[in-house]
């Protein structure tokens, strides 16, 4: 046991599958498509990825501890619309409406994360509820409109989102930002004090109370998290495109728990990996583009991504099985 | 016995669950170095009070003491922090972090800037190897295997490995013997001896009466929420009288 190789480990840890799926799709994509690996389509690809990534990396985090959040697409489209409508209006700068929006964030992360702790409703439930309060204030404050933002100019826009070319890619700071995001998370999940109180949290909640973890403070804190990240992600697309919609997020949290659990973070908590998570990101987020490259209509993509999901999900179990057998 | 023996002391604990009275009026004290065996009936409200000293449950009324001072008990960090550890029945151990995290669990060893909470894995995993083979498990198991790798004795000696490590004054065994193998059983027995040799005390809860026979210095009887007797010497009582206690008749009628 103790004298298995290096690729053996590698091979047995939750992150291979994942690996190996998206070596395949682009391996795939790039025989089927000449300009799939062009400096143009990788740059275009790595846009958005960021974006998506960095609520899929608060997700992981939350789903960890055992819990989920169905607002995060609504928080992500609200955010904006908080700090381009103050602007716009003139009541505050940028910067402080920037401001505004991350505390409204961590006010709707906590109001989730206290009604699922305190008054013990399930989180599909709350989230669900808050889904729907979020976005509908979203569209109530805007009237349904988009709000322009081509208007500012803030040294804040450059360090969120500022673009650069570089051998030839056109690179969005967010790109370094989701690495930088994901970097810390790995280290606080596997590293750190507090990653093992969400693993304890999401594994065995009752023990781990029983241990002196504070399981219900830990998840709040998650639940906040997992809404910043998704307000900051809304704040830097908004930016990106140059406009808020109200709607803009709609659907992103199953897309997004989707990429979670691709990456093999248990959907019932108490196993979680943000490397797996940023490979199952990539993996959708190539997916829809090769689909497109290839020439397969894009009205076909949810065929590929729910054979994805289900796929994965077979996989995983019965790596769980193998790895459970006998002992 | 002086107050400066006494580790331990329950006064007069009433505990309701609706209109049902689970504990009336029990006390109960443990000395330093002593194996209090805790015994009784389904039901007759042993898991009740040790939650209630280990700060599962609080009550509605009586008292706690350690070390002679009143203690107030409201959640199982209370108790921990006041040294009392408890060892539950199904282990309550979290199956898919390893062993040294599981020993760790809630007081994570750190190093380096304190901000940044890092876990000192290696000291965790030495300790907990060392730990390992103090309960007596020989097997070479990792400390980094998780727990859902293990067999319900190996889980029970992690637990165990727990409360050694953080040298708890009290420790308390609820029902650590069931569903383990006849060596793993002895294991766990001699544990609990060994923990008094180096200064714990230990409340034994188990169903199986000749376990508690083999390592308690006294015996406690509840039934229905009552404390029947208090101070039954296993050397000088037979295992059918203590039975008879336990079903229903008193102590007195034993000694008459």
């Amino acid at each position: 046991m103790r004298s298995t190789g290096f690729l053996q480990r590698f091979i047995a840890r939750p992150e291979f599958g994942p690996l190996v799926l998206l070596l395949v799709e682009i391996v795939v994509f790039t025989a089927f498509s000449g300009t799939f690996l062009s400096a143009g389509n990788i740059s275009n690809l790595l846009a958005f990825t960021p974006e998506l990534g960095m609520i899929a990396l608060g997700m992981t985090m939350l789903m960890t501890s055992g819990e989920f959040d169905l607002s995060v697409g609504s928080t992500f489209g609200f955010a904006p619309i908080v700090m381009w409508t103050l602007y716009n209006s003139g009541v505050a700068s940028l910067e402080v409406g920037f401001v505004a929006a991350m505390l409204l964030a961590v006010v709707i992360g906590f109001s989730n994360g206290w009604l699922v702790t305190r008054l013990k409703i399930p989180s599909f439930l709350v989230t669900l509820g808050m889904l729907l309060v979020v976005r509908g204030t979203a569209l109530y404050i805007t009237a349904g409109f988009p709000q322009g933002t081509w208007s500012a100019e803030s040294p804040l826009m450059d360090l969120i989102v500022g673009d650069f070319t570089i051998f030839g890619f056109r690179i969005y700071a967010s790109l370094i930002w989701f690495i930088v995001f994901a970097v810390i998370l790995t280290y606080v999940l596997t590293k750190s004090k507090a990653g093992n109180w969400i693993l304890a949290a999401g594994g065995n909640p009752q023990s781990a109370q029983a241990r002196g973890v504070r399981v219900n403070r830990t998840k709040i804190v998650l639940f906040i998290m997992a809404a910043v990240m998704a307000a900051y992600a809304g704040v830097t697309s908004s930016i990106r495109v140059s406009a808020a919609n109200p709607n803009s997020g709609t659907g992103y949290e199953l897309e997004v728990i989707a990429m979670v659990v691709i990456g093999g973070t248990a959907l019932t908590g108490g196993r979680g990996t943000i490397i797996g998570t940023v490979l199952g990101v990539l993996i959708l987020r190539t997916m829809r583009n090769g689909i497109v490259m290839v020439g397969v209509p894009g009205l076909a993509y949810n065929i590929f991504i729910g054979a994805i999901i289900l796929g994965m999900m077979a996989l995983h179990s019965w790596l769980e099985r193998r790895h459970h057998a006998g002992t | 016995m002086t107050m400066a023996e006494e580790l331990v002391r329950m006064e007069k604990i009433n505990k309701f669950f609706g209109r049902v009275q689970a504990l009336e009026d029990v006390s109960l004290s443990i000395r330093k170095n002593e194996i209090v065996g805790l015994l009784g009936d389904n039901g007759a409200g042993k898991s009740t009070l040790i939650k209630i000293l280990s700060g599962a449950l609080t009550a509605e009324r009586g008292d706690i003491y350690i070390n002679g001072r009143k203690v107030d008990i409201r959640n199982t960090t209370d108790a921990i922090a006041h040294g009392i550890e408890t060892i539950y029945q199904d282990s309550a151990l979290v199956t898919q972090l390893s062993i040294a995290r599981n020993i760790f669990l809630g007081r994570e060893p750190v190093k380096g800037p304190p901000l940044l909470g890092r876990m000192d894995q290696d000291a965790m995993n030495t300790a907990a190897a060392a730990l390992l083979k103090r309960v007596g498990i020989t097997k070479n198991i990792p400390p980094t295997t998780p727990i859902s790798a293990l067999s319900g004795g190996e889980r029970q000696a992690v637990a165990i490995a727990r409360a050694m490590h953080f040298e708890s004054d009290l420790i308390i065994l609820d029902e650590p013997t069931n569903n383990l193998g006849v060596d793993e059983t002895r294991g766990v027995l001699r544990f609990v001896r060994q923990a008094r040799d180096t200064g714990h005390s230990c409340i034994f809860i188990a169903h199986n009466i000749h376990h508690v026979f083999q390592v308690v210095d006294r015996i406690v009887v509840l039934r229905r929420g009552k404390k029947v007797a208090d101070d039954i010497d296993p050397k000088q009582t037979t295992i059918e009288d203590v039975e008879w206690i336990i079903t229903g008749m008193t102590a007195e009628d034993i000694h008459a």
